[in-house]
C-alpha cells in the first residue's frame, strides 16, 4: 500500500510545484539589442525556395551575425503544433498561418499586438481588404497579410468549343444553360460531370449565398447570429442546389481536395477552383500536361448578368509571437517578405495573389482571372471562435444534407445557424 | 500418409490465399509506388504499372532533409532499442525471480500506464520538456518513445524469464558459479530470443511513431522520417506516388531485419509465451 | 476421455518452483537487489511519465481553453467536466460506440489471428516464411500512410475496391461513397483495424501452438479425439496466459483506436464517427477545451481499468506463484 501512496503523493507534489512554477513565468522584455537567433516557420509549399533564400540574403545583408532558421512546417495537425509551440517558453518568432485561424490566436495572446508599426510595413495602405480583416481584431493588427487564393471555375475550352458554346457564361443562368448543354453532349459518360462540385465544398458554394446579399453569421455589437436562415442566403443555396443536381457527378458527400486530379483525368468540363489548381491538373507526375493548352477561366458569375460573385479569399498571415525574443528583428524580416520586392517574385515565381493590389497587375494568363476575382472578396466571420465552426464542420455538414436530400433548405439552414450562433457567442 | 501431403496442400492452398489477401494492400501500396501519376489516378484501376517508374522514390529522396531524416530515425531508434532492451531485462528479471515490496504497485502501474492515451499528453509532454529545455531536441523524443515501450517490454520479459526454471540457475550455482554468472551462463541464452522479439516491438513501435516528433521536433534538420511522410500532403491534395515510396522505403528496413532474424524469434517466441 | 486430457493439460501448465536448498551465506535482510533492478526502469517511468500523467489528471479539474493554455492559468472547476461530459448525451453515445467497437475489433482481430496462427501451425515451411514475412510487413507499415492507402482503395472514384465488388457483381459500388452512412463506415475502420492487429496476434499465437506439447496432442488424437476437441480440450487451457495478455492488450489499443478514424475522414469526421479517443482529441485540439478533453481522457483509463480489473489481479496472481 505504502509504495502506491508515495508514488502518488510525489505526483501530487510534481504537479503542483511545476504548475506553479508555470504560473509565476513572465514574459521577458529585454531592452538590449536583440541578437537573435531567428526563428521562422512557414507552411510546406507556401513560398517558393528563391524567395526564402532571397529574404535571408538580404536579412543578412543587414544583420551579418544575427543566425536565421526558416523551418518549413507541415500541414496536417498544424494547430496541435501550434498549441503546444505558443504554450512553451521557445515558440518561433514568426509564423506563417492560415487566414481563418489567426483570430483564434490572435484572442488568446499568442500574437503581438503591431498595430503600431503597421506603416512600417511597405504597401500596408493597399493591403488586400479581406486579409487585413483576417488580421484584425477588436481594432488592433496582430498579423501581416502574406499572400491569397482565390477561386473562379476553370473549364475545358474545347469542351465548350465542342458543345457549341462561344464565350464563357457571365450570369448565374448562363452558367445552368451552358451546363446543360454540356451534359447533354457529353453526358452518356457515367463519369462525366459538367460542373463537379463534391458536396462538402463550402467555399465553393458561398459565393452563391453572398452574391444573393445573404451571409453566414452578422455581428451587432459582441454578439454574433447565424444568418443563413435568411432568405437571401437561403435563394443562394437553393440556385446552387440546382446547379449541383443538375450538373454534377461528384461525390455529394466528399470533399474538393482531389477535385484536380479527378479534372485531370479528362471526364470534366468545369471545376471551381483556386488558381494554384492550375498547376496540380497540369503536373507531368499526377496530372495531365497535355491540358494546360485547354485551360481556360472565368470568374463565378453573379446572378446579375454581367457582374462577378463575391469569392472567398483565402490565404496566409504572418505573425509575431507575443513572447518573442527578436520581435524587432522578426519585424525587418516581415518587411523583407511581405514587401514589393518579393511580393512580385511570390506572383511571378509562386502563382499567388499577392498582399497588396498595387502588385495584382502583375499576374498574367490564367492567374489574372483569379487575381481579378480577388477584387471582389468577402472573408469569413472574424470571431476568435469561428475555428470552432470550422472544427465542427457545420457547413459541410449543412451542404451535404442538402445536397443528398436528407434536409430540405430551410431546415438545414436554420439548425445550421442556430449552431453558429451558439459556436460564435460561446 | 498420402492424406497428410493432401491435408497439408490444402492448407498450402489456404495460405497462399491469406497471404494474398492480407498482402493485397502492401501490393498496392508498392506497385503504386512504382506508377506515374496518370495510371494512379486511373478510373480503372491498373493491376501492373505499364510504364514502371523511379520517379516517385526519386522525388520522395529528393526532400530536402530526406537524409537528415533517415539518421534521426536511426540514432532515436536504435538508442531507444538499446536502452529499453537493457531497461526492460533489469526489471524483468527483478519482477520475475523477486517478491519484494513494492512489487505489486509496480506490475500495476506498467499495466495502468499503457491504458493512457498518447494524445492527450502531448500538452503535458511539451511543457515538461519546455521546462528542462528538451524541446525540439531528440533526447526529449528518445526519453519519450523509452516510456512507451517499456512497460510492454518489462511485461513480455517477464513472461520469458519467469519460464526458465529456476532450478536451472541453482544447479549452476551448486557447481560453484556465483548468483550473477549463473544467470547470464544459464538464464540469458534461453531468453535471448525473447529480447530479440520485444526489441523488434520496439524498434517498430519508435520507428513508426508521429504524434511526439511532430509536435516536438520544429527544426528541418532534426524532424524524423514519420514527419518526412507527411510532407506529401499538402493544401494542394496528396502526392500519392510520392507518399507510397516514401511509406514504402520507411517499411524496408523492419522487413529486412525480420528476416534476418526470423529464425531466433520463433524460437524465443515459444519460449516464453506460453506460460503468460 | 475428456477427463483424462484435461488432468494432463492442467500438469502441463503447473509451475515448476520449487523451493531452493537453503543457502550457507549470509543474506541481508533486505535484498536491495530487486530495487536496484527495477530502479532505471523506474526511474524513466517516473521522471518521463510522472509530471505528464499528473498534469492530465489536475487539467482534467480545469476549465482550459486556448488562453489559458498560454498563460498558464486555468480555473479550477472540480468536477464539473465529469459531471458535462456525462450529463452529455452525445458523449454517452461515443462511449456506447466505443464500448460496440472495441468488442467486434477485439473479437474479430482474436479469431482471425487465432484462424491464421493454426493455419501456420500446418503449411509447409516455405509458405510459413512467405506468410509470416508478409505478416511482418503489414505489421511495418507505417500506420498513417497505410490508412492514407486503405482511404485511397475505397476511394468514391479512384478506389480498387469499388471497383473489384463491382466488377465480383457485389453490386454496383462506383461512384458509392462508403462514409455516408457511419455503420458502412464503420465497417471500413475495422477492416483496417483488424488488417492491422493480425500480424502481431497471428505471430504470438502461433509461438503460443508450438508450445504445446506434442506428446498430449498425439496420445489424444490416439485416443480418438476430433481436432476440434483437441483444440478445446488442450490448446486453449494450455495457451490460456497468452489468451488472457493478448485479450487484455488487444482491448486496450482498440478501445484507444484513433488514427484509424481521424486520418480516413481527412481529420474532419463527422459527430457519428466520435470513437472516445477522436471526442477526446477534437475537445482538446480543435476546440481547444484541454480541460474537457482530459477529463474523457481519464474517463477512458478509468473504463479501461475498470474492465481489466479481472485480468490485473489475474496476472498479479500469476506473478506472485512464480517468484520466491
Amino acid at each position: 500500500m505504502r509504495p502506491r501512496k508515495l508514488l502518488f503523493t510525489a505526483f501530487v507534489m510534481a504537479v503542483t510545484l511545476l504548475a506553479a512554477a508555470c504560473g509565476n513565468s513572465t514574459t521577458t522584455t529585454t531592452t538590449t539589442a536583440e541578437t537573435g537567433p531567428l526563428t521562422i516557420w512557414l507552411m510546406n509549399g507556401s513560398a517558393p525556395q528563391s524567395v526564402v533564400d532571397g529574404v535571408n540574403a538580404d536579412f543578412k545583408a543587414k544583420h551579418p551575425n544575427v543566425t536565421v532558421n526558416v523551418e518549413i512546417q507541415q500541414w496536417s495537425d498544424v494547430t496541435t503544433k501550434l498549441d503546444t509551440a505558443f504554450a512553451g517558453t521557445t515558440p518561433p518568432d514568426i509564423m506563417e498561418l492560415g487566414n481563418t485561424l489567426v483570430a483564434k490566436y490572435a484572442a488568446s495572446g499568442a500574437l503581438q499586438d503591431i498595430t503600431a508599426k503597421k506603416s512600417a510595413y511597405e504597401n500596408s495602405g493597399t493591403w488586400l481588404q479581406s486579409l487585413t480583416d483576417s488580421c484584425t481584431l477588436s481594432g488592433k493588427l496582430y498579423c501581416v497579410p502574406y499572400y491569397a487564393g482565390s477561386r473562379a471555375i476553370i473549364y475545358r475550352t474545347d469542351m465548350f468549343a465542342n458543345a457549341g458554346i462561344t464565350k464563357p457564361p457571365t450570369s448565374m443562368d448562363e452558367l445552368m444553360t451552358d451546363g446543360q448543354t454540356l451534359m447533354a453532349k457529353y453526358g452518356s459518360d457515367p463519369n462525366f460531370s459538367a460542373l463537379y462540385f463534391p458536396g462538402k465544398y463550402w467555399y465553393a458554394a458561398a459565393p452563391f449565398v453572398w452574391d444573393f446579399g445573404g451571409d453566414i453569421a452578422t455581428q451587432s455589437g459582441s454578439k454574433w447570429t447565424g444568418a443563413l436562415n435568411s432568405s437571401q442566403a437561403q435563394q443562394g443555396l437553393t440556385e446552387v442546389n440546382n446547379l449541383v443536381s443538375k450538373l454534377s457527378r461528384a461525390d455529394k458527400t466528399g470533399d474538393e481536395l482531389k477535385q484536380d486530379q479527378a479534372f485531370a483525368q479528362g471526364h470534366i468540363a468545369m471545376i471551381i477552383a483556386n488558381g494554384w489548381e492550375v498547376g496540380v491538373i497540369t503536373d507531368p507526375k499526377s496530372g495531365d500536361p497535355t491540358l494546360q493548352a485547354k485551360l481556360g477561366a472565368f470568374p463565378i458569375p453573379s446572378h446579375n448578368a454581367g457582374q462577378t460573385a463575391p469569392v472567398f479569399l483565402g490565404g496566409s498571415d504572418l505573425g509575431i509571437a507575443a513572447h518573442s525574443k527578436s520581435p524587432a528583428l522578426a519585424q525587418e524580416w516581415l518587411q523583407l517578405l511581405a514587401g514589393t520586392k518579393y511580393q512580385s517574385q511570390m506572383v511571378t515565381v509562386g502563382g499567388v495573389i499577392p498582399n497588396t493590389t498595387t502588385l495584382a497587375s502583375l499576374s498574367s494568363g490564367l492567374p489574372a482571372v483569379f487575381a481579378k476575382a480577388a477584387t471582389n472578396s468577402r472573408f469569413t466571420p472574424n470571431s476568435p471562435n469561428w475555428a470552432n465552426v470550422e472544427s465542427a464542420n457545420v457547413l459541410q455538414d449543412m451542404l451535404v444534407s442538402i445536397f443528398t436530400g436528407k434536409s430540405s433548405i430551410p431546415t438545414a439552414t436554420s439548425s445550421a445557424s442556430d449552431q453558429i450562433t451558439q459556436i460564435l457567442n460561446s | 500418409m498420402s492424406r497428410r501431403t493432401f491435408a497439408r496442400t490444402l492448407y498450402d492452398g489456404v495460405g497462399i490465399v491469406v497471404f494474398i489477401v492480407m498482402m493485397f494492400p502492401i501490393y498496392w501500396m508498392v506497385s503504386t509506388a512504382f506508377k506515374p501519376g496518370r495510371e494512379i489516378l486511373a478510373l480503372t484501376p491498373v493491376w501492373i504499372p505499364l510504364r514502371p517508374t523511379l520517379d516517385n522514390f526519386r522525388t520522395a529522396m529528393n526532400v530536402p532533409y530526406f537524409w537528415n531524416d533517415v539518421v534521426n530515425s536511426v540514432v532515436v531508434v536504435l538508442t531507444v532499442v538499446a536502452l529499453s532492451i537493457v531497461l526492460a531485462f533489469l526489471a524483468a528479471v527483478s519482477v520475475a525471480r523477486f517478491g519484494f515490496r513494492g512489487r505489486t504497485p509496480f506490475i500495476v502501474m506498467i499495466i495502468v500506464v499503457q491504458m493512457v492515451p498518447l494524445n492527450a499528453l502531448v500538452i503535458p509532454i511539451y511543457l515538461l520538456l519546455d521546462q528542462v529545455g528538451q524541446v525540439d531536441s531528440l533526447l526529449g523524443v528518445i526519453a519519450y518513445y523509452l516510456a512507451f515501450v517499456l512497460p510492454f517490454m518489462i511485461w513480455t520479459l517477464r513472461g520469458f524469464i519467469a519460464n526458465v526454471p529456476v532450478d536451472l540457475e541453482e544447479a549452476a550455482m551448486v557447481d560453484g558459479a556465483s548468483r550473477v554468472v549463473a544467470f547470464m551462463r544459464i538464464v540469458f541464452p534461453l531468453v535471448a530470443p525473447g529480447l530479440v522479439a520485444t526489441g523488434i516491438f520496439g524498434f517498430i513501435q519508435a520507428w513508426n511513431e508521429f504524434i511526439i516528433a511532430y509536435v516536438l521536433l520544429s527544426s528541418s534538420s532534426k524532424q524524423t522520417l514519420t514527419i518526412w511522410l507527411t510532407s506529401f500532403t499538402t493544401q494542394h491534395g496528396t502526392d500519392w506516388g510520392g507518399l507510397m515510396a516514401g511509406a514504402t522505403l520507411t517499411a524496408l528496413p523492419v522487413v529486412i531485419l525480420f528476416l534476418l532474424v526470423q529464425r531466433h524469434i520463433v524460437g524465443g517466441l515459444t519460449a516464453g509465451a506460453v506460460k503468460g | 476421455m475428456e477427463a483424462a486430457i484435461r488432468a494432463e493439460a492442467r500438469t502441463t501448465t503447473v509451475a515448476t518452483d520449487i523451493e531452493p536448498a537453503p543457502r550457507h551465506r549470509r543474506v541481508p535482510r533486505i535484498n536491495l537487489l530487486p530495487y536496484a533492478l527495477i530502479a532505471p526502469a523506474v526511474l524513466v517511468l517516473a521522471g518521463v511519465l510522472g509530471y505528464p500523467l499528473g498534469m492530465l489528471g489536475w487539467l482534467s479539474t480545469q476549465h482550459y481553453g486556448l488562453r489559458e493554455l498560454f498563460q498558464h492559468q486555468g480555473e479550477f472547476v472540480g468536477l464539473q467536466n465529469f459531471v458535462t461530459l456525462v450529463g452529455d448525451p452525445e458523449f454517452r453515445h461515443v462511449l456506447q460506440i466505443s464500448l460496440v467497437f472495441t468488442a467486434v475489433n477485439v473479437g474479430l482481430s482474436m479469431l482471425f489471428a487465432m484462424l491464421i496462427a493454426l493455419l501456420l501451425e500446418r503449411v509447409s515451411s516455405a509458405i510459413r516464411i512467405l506468410l509470416s514475412s508478409g505478416l511482418v510487413f503489414v505489421w511495418a507499415t507505417p500506420v498513417i500512410p497505410a490508412i492514407n492507402l486503405w482511404q485511397w482503395m475505397f476511394d468514391y472514384e479512384f478506389g480498387v475496391v469499388n471497383w473489384l465488388l463491382t466488377r465480383f457483381g457485389a453490386g454496383n459500388y462506383i461512384h458509392h461513397n462508403w462514409f455516408e452512412n457511419p455503420f458502412q463506415g464503420f465497417i471500413v475502420v475495422t477492416v483496417i483495424v483488424v488488417w492491422g492487429a493480425i500480424p502481431f496476434l497471428a505471430l504470438m499465437l502461433y509461438a503460443g501452438l508450438t508450445q504445446v506439447p506434442r506428446e498430449l496432442v498425439e496420445a489424444a488424437e490416439i485416443d480418438g479425439a476430433r481436432p476440434w476437441q483437441v483444440f478445446t480440450l488442450i490448446t486453449v487451457p494450455i495457451l490460456r496466459p497468452l489468451f488472457v495478455i493478448l485479450f487484455s492488450l488487444s482491448t486496450i489499443w482498440d478501445f484507444q483506436v484513433f488514427n484509424q478514424v481521424w486520418v480516413l475522414l481527412s481529420q474532419r469526421p463527422s459527430k457519428d464517427y466520435f470513437l472516445i479517443s477522436v471526442y477526446s482529441f477534437q475537445e482538446s485540439f480543435r476546440v481547444s477545451q484541454y480541460g474537457l478533453g482530459s477529463a474523457a481522457a481519464v474517463v477512458m483509463v478509468a473504463i479501461l481499468a475498470a474492465v481489466s480489473v479481472f485480468y490485473i489481479r489475474q496476472t498479479v496472481r500469476l506473478t506472485t506463484e512464480d517468484a520466491r
